[in-house]
């Protein structure tokens, strides 16, 4: 159906677009995302030959795009905007029958088969209703419900849409991709979309182009585009991808930064953070928007706070998947710990096997220590009253913060690190 | 919205308008006839006296029917350019076509030329082609590579015609002897009008709105944008400049013979979409009847205000229609654009 070679595309010198290829075949659904500036809209319109590319071919149906005029080329491919706004008081009807143009002659007479056409069109956007209304008239979904149409009535083979649902409450985005499905599904129409909206394309289309600083990063099946790595890598932001449970597609979910008042860029700060099972992920990634050093320790491979750590970058301090903390790894511990400004213990349960962790503390009786206390410390001991017994004990002599919230924990470390800082 | 029998009637009430308007136009004057006495020496051959004879057949028709021409031309030039530059403040003259023709009659009347070409006096031609030679100096300087964007176009347009009012300006004071003569003419007047100004325009005028009613379609599809227009089958850049041409020809014809009338070209076609909306098929032919009544009424007015003495018609135009648009714009209050 479309297939793009190589195509290259400058704007004032600038390369928008290189090494541009992939194939859409017949009745194929295909996404096209990227991150602002990547070029989607670009790609989008020298598809739709509203820009030439420098370099490269791009062929419809094993014709070249430029030996199609626009008369014939408006016949195999419509286009649905981003900005419907029409500054003209034309009705609805009107409107769509503007879709007929490149089958009515000179003098735009109508015939009953393009009459038929629009009725059709309008029925099947569910937008009969306001047909004589003007354009202006209605809202932003309703509107580009009418542009559908009047790209229907084109009876195109190709559909390029250009970010359809970027001005559109939720309910309209869904309808809006429901009517598309539809029409690639019912019409056999194939379909090309561009969307920053990663979450709502995924749920749709086919195949997925990921696009990157003017180049395809990944193209693919959804599930092989939207991935940590890619996502993180392109849009240089943490996320995580979970699944909808209704469409098993994938989903991208940000990770908000957490607040903090003043970024940390000390290397010589660093904090050491005790912690296990996944509670310590959230205090890892705070400290890493305050750019501070961290090392973290003893954690069993595999543990998840350690693949986070690891992810991250930090020191880790480690011993083997479930096996409990050994002499060796105690000492570089609490070497660790030493070199440390701050030392964090997350909100993670202590048994046998990590109770050494604890234990060390009560070495460094001047360094601040910051517990977070949001459960119950009864509910996190496993070790029959050892561990509380041992918490209570460093609290009476060591110098034992207890902290409730990230915010808290944030305001003390940069009160901390003020304090340093003035030294 | 306009539906098709709303159109027909406002089309066919019009189309009365302009006969009436016509008729009484041809009685009123410095002998005024009864109009039932004009429609019988018009069309049914009434013998009368050989001056009555000339004063219908050979002063006051063609003067009305070269209003209706002018009125008519702008006003189809004024819906072109507004539709392809997409900006509800343009005129026909927002090309510089105005002052191109002004420079050049005032290089005509400063210089005292005196040239002549198949019968036709030295005014009309130098404003014709004075027109016409602007237009073609601002279409190049707009145009970039093969496309013509519109915003570039307007600004090429507002610049060489500032430019040339500085050369007319120029002009005038090294001629401070014709100032009247020259101030005159580009105040616009139809007093001088004869059958041999109608046809030294109607061939242009003709050819003009051929080529614009050949585009006409396509014009809805612009209005729309020209990204969509072209999605939708439209060859953008190629219909725009036939439509520029087109009106710009329209208009450079219409200026040769009548001097620059302001204001109609700005307001009829507004007045037009209001009653019928923007559909240029619609639009078309509602606003150049409209523009041509609108015209012969002011050159009426012009005759009569204050007689035997002329006052120019742009003066009439502007009186008249300034305000009449602004309490159509407190009326309907809605967008019209």
């Amino acid at each position: 159906m479309l297939k793009l070679d190589n195509i290259e595309f400058s704007y004032e010198k600038q390369k928008i677009l290189h090494d541009i290829n992939f194939h859409l075949e017949k009745n194929e659904f295909i996404g096209i995302i990227g991150p602002n500036g990547s070029g989607k809209s670009t790609l989008l319109k020298n598809i739709s030959k509203l820009l030439d590319p420098d370099k490269g071919f791009i062929y419809l149906d094993s014709n070249l795009l430029n030996d199609y005029s626009y008369k014939d080329l408006a016949k195999k491919m419509a286009v649905v905007p981003q900005d419907t706004d029409v500054n003209f008081n034309f009705s609805v009807y009107d409107l769509v029958m503007m879709g007929r143009n490149p089958y009515q002659d000179r003098w735009g007479r109508v015939k009953e088969d393009d009459k038929r056409k629009v009725q059709e069109a309008l029925e099947l956007t569910d937008t009969l209703k306001f047909k004589d209304k003007s354009i202006q008239n209605l809202s932003g979904g309703e509107r580009q419900r009418v542009i559908i149409a009047r790209a229907i009535v084109q009876e195109p083979e190709l559909l390029l849409l250009d970010e359809p649902t970027a001005s559109l409450d939720i309910n309209y985005q869904r309808n809006i991709f429901d009517l598309v499905s539809d029409l690639n599904e019912e019409l056999e129409m194939s379909v090309l979309a561009v969307s920053h909206d990663l979450n709502l394309i995924s749920q749709y289309c086919e195949r997925l182009i990921l696009l990157h600083q003017g180049k395809i990063h990944s193209i693919g099946k959804v599930e092989d585009v939207i991935t940590k790595e890619n996502i993180s890598e392109v849009y240089n932001t943490d996320v995580d991808i979970k699944y909808n449970p209704i469409t098993e597609r994938p989903y991208v979910i940000i990770i908000p930064r957490q607040r903090g008042s003043q970024k940390i860029v000390d290397k010589d700060f660093h904090i050491h953070l005790i912690c296990g099972g996944g509670t310590g992920k959230d205090i890892m990634n705070l400290l890493n928007d305050l750019d501070i050093g961290v090392s973290t320790g003893v954690l069993n491979r595999g543990d998840s706070d350690w693949e986070e750590a690891k992810r991250l970058n930090y020191e880790v301090v480690e011993i083997p998947p479930f096996a409990p903390i050994d002499e060796e790894a105690v000492k570089e511990n609490e070497q660790k710990m030493k070199k440390a400004n701050l030392i964090i213990i997350s909100d993670t349960p202590f048994g046998w096997g990590n109770l050494d962790n604890i234990k060390s503390l009560a070495n460094f009786k001047n360094k601040d220590i910051l517990f977070m206390v949001n459960n119950d410390l009864e509910q996190r001991d496993f070790t029959e009253g050892k561990f509380t017994e041992l918490y209570k004990h460093i609290k009476k002599n060591n110098n034992v913060n207890e902290i409730k919230s990230h915010k808290e924990l944030c305001n003390f470390i940069n009160s901390k690190y003020e304090e340093i800082s003035y030294d | 919205m306009q539906k098709k029998t709303n159109y027909l009637f406002i089309i066919l009430a019009i189309i009365v308008s302009l006969f009436i308007v016509g008729i009484l136009s041809l009685s009123f004057g410095s002998v005024n006839l009864s109009p039932i006495k004009v429609l019988k020496i018009l069309f049914f051959g009434e013998e009368v006296k050989q001056s009555l004879h000339i004063i219908i057949k050979q002063i006051r028709l063609p003067r009305i029917i070269l209003s209706f021409l002018v009125g008519a031309g702008l006003s189809i030039a004024g819906v072109v350019f507004q539709g392809v530059i997409r900006n509800p403040m343009v005129d026909p003259y927002i090309v510089g076509i105005s002052a191109g023709a002004g420079t050049g009659v005032t290089l005509a009347i400063v210089l005292n030329l005196q040239i002549s070409f198949l019968f036709f006096s030295t005014i009309p031609l130098m404003a014709f082609f004075g027109s016409l030679l602007t237009v073609y100096i601002v279409y190049n300087l707009a145009k970039t590579k093969d496309k013509v964007p519109v915003v570039t176009f307007l600004l090429a347009g507002v610049a060489v015609g500032f430019v040339l009012n500085a050369v007319m300006s120029f002009l005038m004071v090294l001629g401070t002897r014709d100032i009247h003569k020259i101030v005159y003419w580009l105040l616009g007047s139809l007093s001088t009008a004869s059958w041999q100004d109608i046809r030294l325009m109607l061939p242009y005028f003709i050819v003009g709105n051929f080529i614009v009613i050949f585009f006409l379609k396509d014009l809805n599809l612009i209005l729309l944008g020209e990204t969509d227009a072209q999605h939708l089958g439209v060859n953008v850049e190629r219909s725009k400049k036939y439509l520029i041409v087109g009106a710009s020809l329209i208009t450079a014809s219409v200026v040769s013979v009548s001097g620059s009338i302001g204001f109609i070209g700005l307001i009829v076609p507004h007045i037009a979409r209001m009653l019928v909306g923007p559909d240029h098929k619609k639009l078309f032919p509602t606003a150049a009847i409209l523009g041509g009544i609108f015209l012969i009424i002011s050159d009426d007015l012009a005759r009569i205000l204050l007689a035997p003495m002329e006052v120019p018609v742009g003066i009439i135009t502007a009186l008249t229609g300034g305000p009449y648009f602004i309490y159509l714009l407190r009326k309907t209050k809605k967008e019209i654009w």
